[in-house]
C-alpha cells in the first residue's frame, strides 16, 4: 500500500523534529564552545594582527586557505547529488539530497569566513565588491582573487536559493500537522504552500531549471578556486589539468563528507528505513570514480613534470613525494587514491563501520590534499635562496577547530529544526 | 526472441550500406595512395592520421556509452546502448589503420629530425609504438570483451548463425546465465572505462601532443577522451538516428530516448568547451612563451585563426544555441545534419591542433579533394563496419520484448 | 481555472487516497455543472497533470531572459570596471575578453536563477495564504484533493459526486482559516 508508505515517511522524518534529548543539547552546547574558541582566537589575531599566524615569505597562503578551499571542496557534492544526480533520475539521490545540500550551504558559509580571516584587517573587505566611490577604485575583475569573490557569492546565493525552494513542500507538511504558534511560523516561512496542480506544475519546471543551472556552476566554482593557483606560473600551480582536477577532488571529499555527517544521522534519527545500506553504497561507488579521477589526475602530473623535462617542475615535484612534507604527501596519496579502492569489494562498502572509516579518511587525504598543494610550491620555487617552510600556529589551529566546530553546530541545529530528509521527494520514489 | 510481426516490419538494408561503404573506402584507399605518389605525401599522412585519430574516437566513444550505461545502471536508455555496440566493429579495422600509422612514421613526427635534450626517452619510435599499440590491443579487447557480454545479456540465447556472433555470443544455441553476464559485463564495463581513460590519453599525448614536443598541457589526455566521448555520442545520434528513419517505431526508439542522449550530447558539448577553455585561461594568464607560442600560432596568427573561430562556432557556439532547445533534439534527420556539421567540427578541431606541427612550414593547411577523399573513404569503412555489425545482430534494431531489456538491481 | 464572481459558490473538495482514482475523478468532473477550482497533492503527478490537460510551464522564459540579462551584466560590469581603471596589469590588455568570460558566466547563471525564482513565484503566485482557505491539511499527507465549486443548494449532490468516485468528501461552509485534521 504505497499510501501507507506516505505517512509512514512522514511520521519518520517529523519524529526527527521532536524535541531533543539533554545529550543533543550537550554536543550542540561543546560545538558552541569550540565556535567560541575560535572567535576568541580571530578576535586576537584581529587585535594584535595577521602575524600570529604561521604566513609569512615564502609562504603565504596557510591554513586559512587550505581550509577555504577544503570547505568549498566539501560544498560541491551537495550540489552534485542534488542537481547533477537529478538531471540523471538517479532515485537512490532523493534521500541523501536535502541532507547534501544543507551541507552545501553551511560549508559554503563557512569557507567564505576564511577570506576575512585572512584579511587580516576584515573590515576592509568592501573593496572586493565594485562599489561606487569618489576615487573611482574598482575591482580588478582581471584577478583570480575576484572570480572567486564572484563564484562564491554566485554559489552561496544559488545553494540556498535551490535549498529553500526544495523544502516549500516539506515545510507546509510541517505547517499542517503543527499547531500554535509553531504553525504560524511555518505558515509563513511555507509561503503558503498548498501542494496545488498549478503550484506543482511550475515548481517541477523551476526544480528541473535550478539543478540545470547549479550543474555548470558547482563546476566553475571549484575551477574558479583552482585558478588561484594555476594562473600565476609557480611550479606545480601552473598547470592546465588543475580546474578539472579540483573539481573532481572537491566532489570526492564532499561524497566522504556526506557518508560522515549521514552515517551517524541515520542511526541516530532512526532513518535506516530511509537511507539505506543500498544509498550509501551507491555513494560509495561513486566515491571509487572520484577517487580515480584524482589518482588519475595525481599520475598525470608527474607524467608530464618528467616529460616536459622542465627542471624547476621536475624538482618541485621529487621534493613533494620525498622532501620535508612527504609524510604530508604520502597521506594525501594513500587516503584519496588508495584506501577508496577497499570499496571495489562489496563487504567493505555495505558495512557501516568501514564505510564511516574510509570517509573520514578520505576526509583527511583531502585536507592534506590541499596542504600539499597550498605550502610546497610556493616553499621551494624558482629562487634556492627565497625558499622556506611553513608550519600553523596555535592560533590558526583554534581558528580551524572554531569553523569545523561552527559547521557541526549549524548542521546539528538544522536536523532538529527542519526536515533533514525530504518527505516529499521520498514520496515521489516511494509511489506505485 | 523475435515474432513474426518483425518480420513484416521494413528492414535495414545492411547488404548495400556495406557494399558502399566498401566502395567508399577503397577510392579512399586509391587517393591516399595517388597523393603518396605525388608531390606532398605529408599531405596524404596528414589526412590520414586525422582520419585515424577521428574515426578511431567515435567508434571508443560510442562504446564508452554502452559501458557507461551498463555500469551506472541507467534504464533510461532503452536500445541505445545495443546501437552504439555495433561500433565496435571499428576496433580491428582501427588497429590495422594503427599499423599503416607506422609506415609513416618518418612523415609524421616532426621529433625525429630534433634534439629532443633527453625527451627522447619518452618519444622514440619504437616504445612509442609499441606502448600506444599494446594500449590499442588492451582497449579494443577489453571492449569486445565487455561487448560479448552486454549483448548474451540483451539477446540472450544465441539462435542465428555467423562466425562474429558465435565469438560473441558463444556457439550456436548456447544459452548465457544471465546473472554472472551482468556481474561480469559490469566489471568488464568499469575495466574498459579505465582503459579508455588512459590509453586516450596516451594518444593523445603521443600522436598529437607531442607533434610539438616542446609543448605540453596537462590536461590533453583528458581532453582527449573527453573530445573522444562527444564525438562517440555524435556518432551513436546519426546511427539512431538513421534507424528510426528507416525502421520507423519498430527500433524501439522513441522520442524520449532522443530527447535523453540529446542532453547527454549536449552536456559533452559543454564539457568539451570547458576543457578547450580551462587550458586556454591558464595558459593566457601563464604568458610563458614556450606555452604561449603553440596557442598564438593556432588562435592568432592567419590562416588559422580562421580556422579557430570555426571549430569554435561549430563545435560549440552553435550546437550550444541549438541544442538548448529540447524539440529539435528529437528531429531525426535534424539531429543526423547538426551531429555530422558537429564531427566535421571536430576534424577541422584535429587539423588545428596538428597541422602547424605537421604541415610543411605554418604557410597554410589545405583542405581539398585528397582529404576529402581520404575522409569519405574512412566514412565508408566505418558505414561498413557498423553496417555490418547490425546484420549480424538485427536483434539490435528491434524493440525490446515486453519485458524490460535489462534488469536493474 | 476563472473563477467566476457572480453568484455565491460553496466549495467541496473530494479527498482521494489513490491517485488513479483522484485523475479519474478530475475527468469525470469536467463533464459535470461542478466548477473544478484546485487540486491538490503531496507529490507532482504526471497522471492528475494528464487529466487536467495542463499546459507546460513557461517559467523557462524567466530563466532564460534573466540568463541573458545576466551575460550582459557580468561582462558590462567588468568592462566598465577596467575601463574605468584603465591601468595595464601583468601585461595583460585592460579589456581582456578571455577572463571576463569567467565574470560573465558567473552572472549569467546568477541572473539565471534569479529570473527562475521570480518565475517561479510570479507563475505560482506565491506567496499567498488565499489558498488555505479551502484546504485540507490531509493534502499535504497521503491524500489528492480535488477542490470543486458549487452552488450552495448544490453541495450535497457533489459530495456524493465525490463518494461515488471512491473519495472523501470534505464540505467547506463558510470562509474560515482551515482546520487541519490530522490523518
Amino acid at each position: 500500500m504505497p499510501q501507507s508508505a506516505y505517512s509512514k515517511i512522514d511520521r519518520t522524518i517529523l519524529d526527527t523534529l521532536k524535541p531533543a534529548g539533554r545529550s543533543y543539547w550537550i554536543g550542540v552546547g561543546l560545538l558552541g564552545l569550540g565556535v567560541l574558541v575560535g572567535a576568541a582566537c580571530w578576535t586576537y589575531q584581529l587585535l594584535v594582527g595577521i602575524g600570529v599566524g604561521g604566513q609569512n615569505n615564502p609562504v603565504g597562503w596557510g591554513t586559512y586557505l587550505i581550509n577555504f578551499v577544503f570547505w568549498v571542496g566539501i560544498a560541491h557534492s551537495g550540489t552534485l547529488i542534488s542537481a547533477i544526480l537529478h538531471l540523471f533520475r538517479a532515485g537512490w539521490r532523493n534521500p541523501i539530497a536535502r541532507a547534501a545540500e544543507t551541507m552545501t550551504v553551511f560549508a559554503v558559509c563557512t569557507a567564505g569566513l576564511f577570506p576575512f580571516i585572512h584579511l587580516g584587517r576584515a573590515w576592509m573587505v568592501y573593496f572586493m565588491l565594485p562599489v561606487p566611490n569618489q576615487r573611482n577604485l574598482w575591482p580588478n575583475f582581471q584577478s583570480p582573487l575576484m572570480f572567486d569573490v564572484v563564484a562564491i557569492s554566485t554559489y552561496l546565493t544559488v545553494s540556498v536559493m535551490f535549498w529553500y525552494t526544495g523544502m516549500l513542500p516539506d515545510l507546509a507538511i510541517i505547517r499542517d500537522r503543527a499547531a500554535g504558534m509553531r504553525k504560524k511560523i511555518f505558515t509563513v516561512l511555507s509561503l503558503g504552500w498548498t501542494g496545488a496542480h498549478e503550484e506543482w506544475r511550475h515548481y517541477s519546471r523551476a526544480y528541473l531549471f535550478f539543478a540545470a543551472l547549479a550543474t555548470p556552476l558547482v563546476i566553475s566554482v571549484h575551477s574558479v578556486v583552482s585558478w588561484d593557483f594555476a594562473l600565476g606560473i609557480a611550479p606545480g600551480w601552473h598547470t592546465t589539468i588543475f580546474a578539472p582536477y579540483f573539481v573532481a577532488g572537491a566532489i570526492h571529499s564532499g561524497l566522504a563528507m556526506v557518508l560522515t555527517l549521514l552515517i551517524p544521522l541515520r542511526s541516530m534519527f532512526k532513518l535506516k528505513e530511509i537511507i539505506t545500506l543500498r544509498v550509501l553504497e551507491n555513494i560509495a561507488k561513486t566515491i571509487i570514480f572520484t577517487g580515480l579521477i584524482v589518482g588519475f589526475a595525481y599520475g598525470t602530473e608527474f607524467f608530464i613534470a618528467w616529460y616536459s623535462h622542465n627542471s624547476v617542475e621536475t624538482t618541485v615535484f621529487a621534493w613533494r613525494a620525498t622532501g620535508h612534507y612527504s609524510v604530508e604527501f604520502w597521506i594525501m596519496v594513500i587516503c584519496n587514491t588508495t584506501i577508496p579502492l577497499l570499496f571495489f569489494f562489496r563487504k567493505v562498502r555495505t558495512h557501516i563501520i568501514p564505510l564511516f572509516v574510509i570517509s573520514v579518511l578520505i576526509n583527511v587525504g583531502m585536507w592534506f590534499e590541499r596542504f600539499v598543494i597550498i605550502i610546497t610550491s610556493v616553499a621551494r620555487d624558482f629562487i634556492p635562496h627565497a625558499w622556506g617552510l611553513y608550519a600553523p600556529t596555535l592560533v590558526e589551529f583554534g581558528i580551524m577547530l572554531g569553523t569545523f566546530c561552527l559547521f557541526f553546530f549549524a548542521f546539528a541545529l538544522f536536523v532538529k529544526h527542519l526536515p533533514s530528509v525530504s518527505m516529499t521527494e521520498m514520496k515521489e520514489v516511494t509511489a506505485p | 526472441m523475435n515474432t513474426t510481426a518483425h518480420l513484416l516490419s521494413p528492414e535495414l538494408d545492411t547488404r548495400r550500406i556495406v557494399t558502399v561503404g566498401l566502395v567508399l573506402a577503397g577510392l579512399g584507399a586509391a587517393a591516399f595512395l595517388a597523393t603518396l605518389a605525388a608531390q606532398h605525401p605529408q599531405r596524404a599522412w596528414q589526412a590520414f592520421l586525422i582520419n585515424f585519430l577521428v574515426w578511431s574516437a567515435m567508434a571508443q566513444g560510442a562504446v564508452l556509452f554502452a559501458a557507461v550505461m551498463q555500469v551506472t545502471r541507467a534504464r533510461w536508455s532503452g536500445p541505445l546502448p545495443g546501437l552504439a555496440a555495433s561500433f565496435s566493429a571499428f576496433f580491428p579495422i582501427s588497429l590495422l589503420l594503427f599499423a599503416v600509422v607506422f609506415a609513416g612514421r618518418r612523415h609524421l613526427f616532426p621529433w625525429l629530425h630534433e634534439d629532443l635534450h633527453g625527451k627522447q626517452a619518452w618519444l622514440n619510435i619504437p616504445f612509442l609504438f609499441s606502448r600506444d599499440g599494446i594500449g590499442l590491443v588492451v582497449l579494443y579487447s577489453l571492449g569486445f570483451a565487455f561487448i560479448s557480454q552486454d549483448l548474451r545479456l540483451a539477446i540472450g540465447a544465441n539462435t542465428g548463425a555467423g562466425r562474429l556472433r558465435a565469438c560473441l555470443l558463444g556457439r550456436r544455441g548456447s544459452t548465457a546465465d544471465p546473472q554472472s553476464c551482468l556481474a561480469r559485463a559490469r566489471v568488464l564495463g568499469v575495466l574498459y572505462i579505465m582503459a579508455y581513460a588512459l590509453v586516450l590519453s596516451l594518444l593523445g599525448y603521443d600522436l598529437v601532443m607531442s607533434m610539438d614536443p616542446h609543448w605540453v598541457s596537462t590536461l590533453f589526455g583528458a581532453y582527449t577522451f573527453v573530445k573522444a566521448f562527444y564525438i562517440g555520442l555524435g556518432a551513436l545520434i546519426i546511427l539512431a538516428a538513421a534507424v528510426r528513419l528507416r525502421l520507423g517505431e519498430t527500433c524501439g526508439l522513441t522520442d524520449a530516448h532522443f530527447a535523453d542522449i540529446g542532453k547527454l550530447f549536449f552536456a559533452f558539448c559543454l564539457l568539451w568547451a570547458d576543457f578547450f577553455y580551462v587550458q586556454l585561461v591558464v595558459i593566457w594568464y601563464g604568458n610563458i612563451p614556450e606555452e604561449t607560442s603553440y596557442v598564438i600560432t593556432r588562435t592568432m596568427t592567419a590562416p588559422w585563426n580562421h580556422l579557430a573561430w570555426t571549430v569554435l562556432f561549430v563545435c560549440f557556439i552553435m550546437p550550444f544555441c541549438i541544442l538548448l532547445n529540447r524539440r529539435v533534439k528529437t528531429r531525426p534527420r535534424f539531429m543526423i545534419g547538426l551531429c555530422a556539421v558537429i564531427l566535421a567540427g571536430i576534424w577541422l578541431e584535429h587539423l588545428l591542433l596538428l597541422g602547424p606541427a605537421l604541415g610543411p612550414g605554418t604557410a597554410g593547411f589545405h583542405i581539398g579533394l585528397p582529404e576529402g577523399l581520404i575522409t569519405l573513404g574512412f566514412l565508408g569503412a566505418m558505414a561498413a563496419a557498423v553496417a555490418f555489425f547490425l546484420k549480424r545482430f538485427p536483434e539490435l534494431t528491434r524493440a525490446a520484448p515486453p519485458e524490460p531489456e535489462k534488469t536493474s538491481t | 481555472m476563472k473563477k467566476s464572481a457572480d453568484a455565491p459558490h460553496q466549495h467541496v473538495m473530494g479527498l482521494f487516497r489513490s491517485e488513479d482514482q483522484a485523475a479519474a475523478a478530475i475527468r469525470k468532473l469536467a463533464q459535470s455543472p461542478w466548477k473544478l477550482r484546485r487540486v491538490h497533492s503531496p507529490v507532482p503527478s504526471h497522471k492528475i497533470a494528464a487529466a487536467l490537460a495542463l499546459k507546460k510551464s513557461r517559467v523557462g522564459l524567466f530563466t532564460l531572459a534573466g540568463g541573458i540579462i545576466g551575460f550582459f551584466s557580468g561582462f558590462g560590469l567588468a568592462i566598465y570596471a577596467s575601463t574605468q581603471w584603465h591601468l595595464i596589469v601583468g601585461g595583460k590588455p585592460v579589456v581582456a575578453l578571455v577572463p571576463f568570460v569567467i565574470v560573465g558566466f558567473e552572472f549569467t547563471i546568477l541572473f539565471a536563477v534569479f529570473g527562475n525564482v521570480l518565475g517561479f513565484l510570479t507563475q505560482t503566485g506565491l506567496p499567498t495564504f488565499k489558498r488555505l482557505q479551502h484546504y485540507d491539511a490531509r493534502c499535504s499527507g497521503e491524500h489528492f484533493g480535488i477542490l470543486a465549486a458549487c452552488r450552495p443548494e448544490q453541495h450535497r449532490e457533489l459530495a456524493e459526486f465525490f463518494t461515488r468516485q471512491g473519495g472523501e468528501p470534505r464540505i467547506f461552509d463558510a470562509p474560515s482559516p482551515t482546520r487541519g485534521q490530522a490523518p
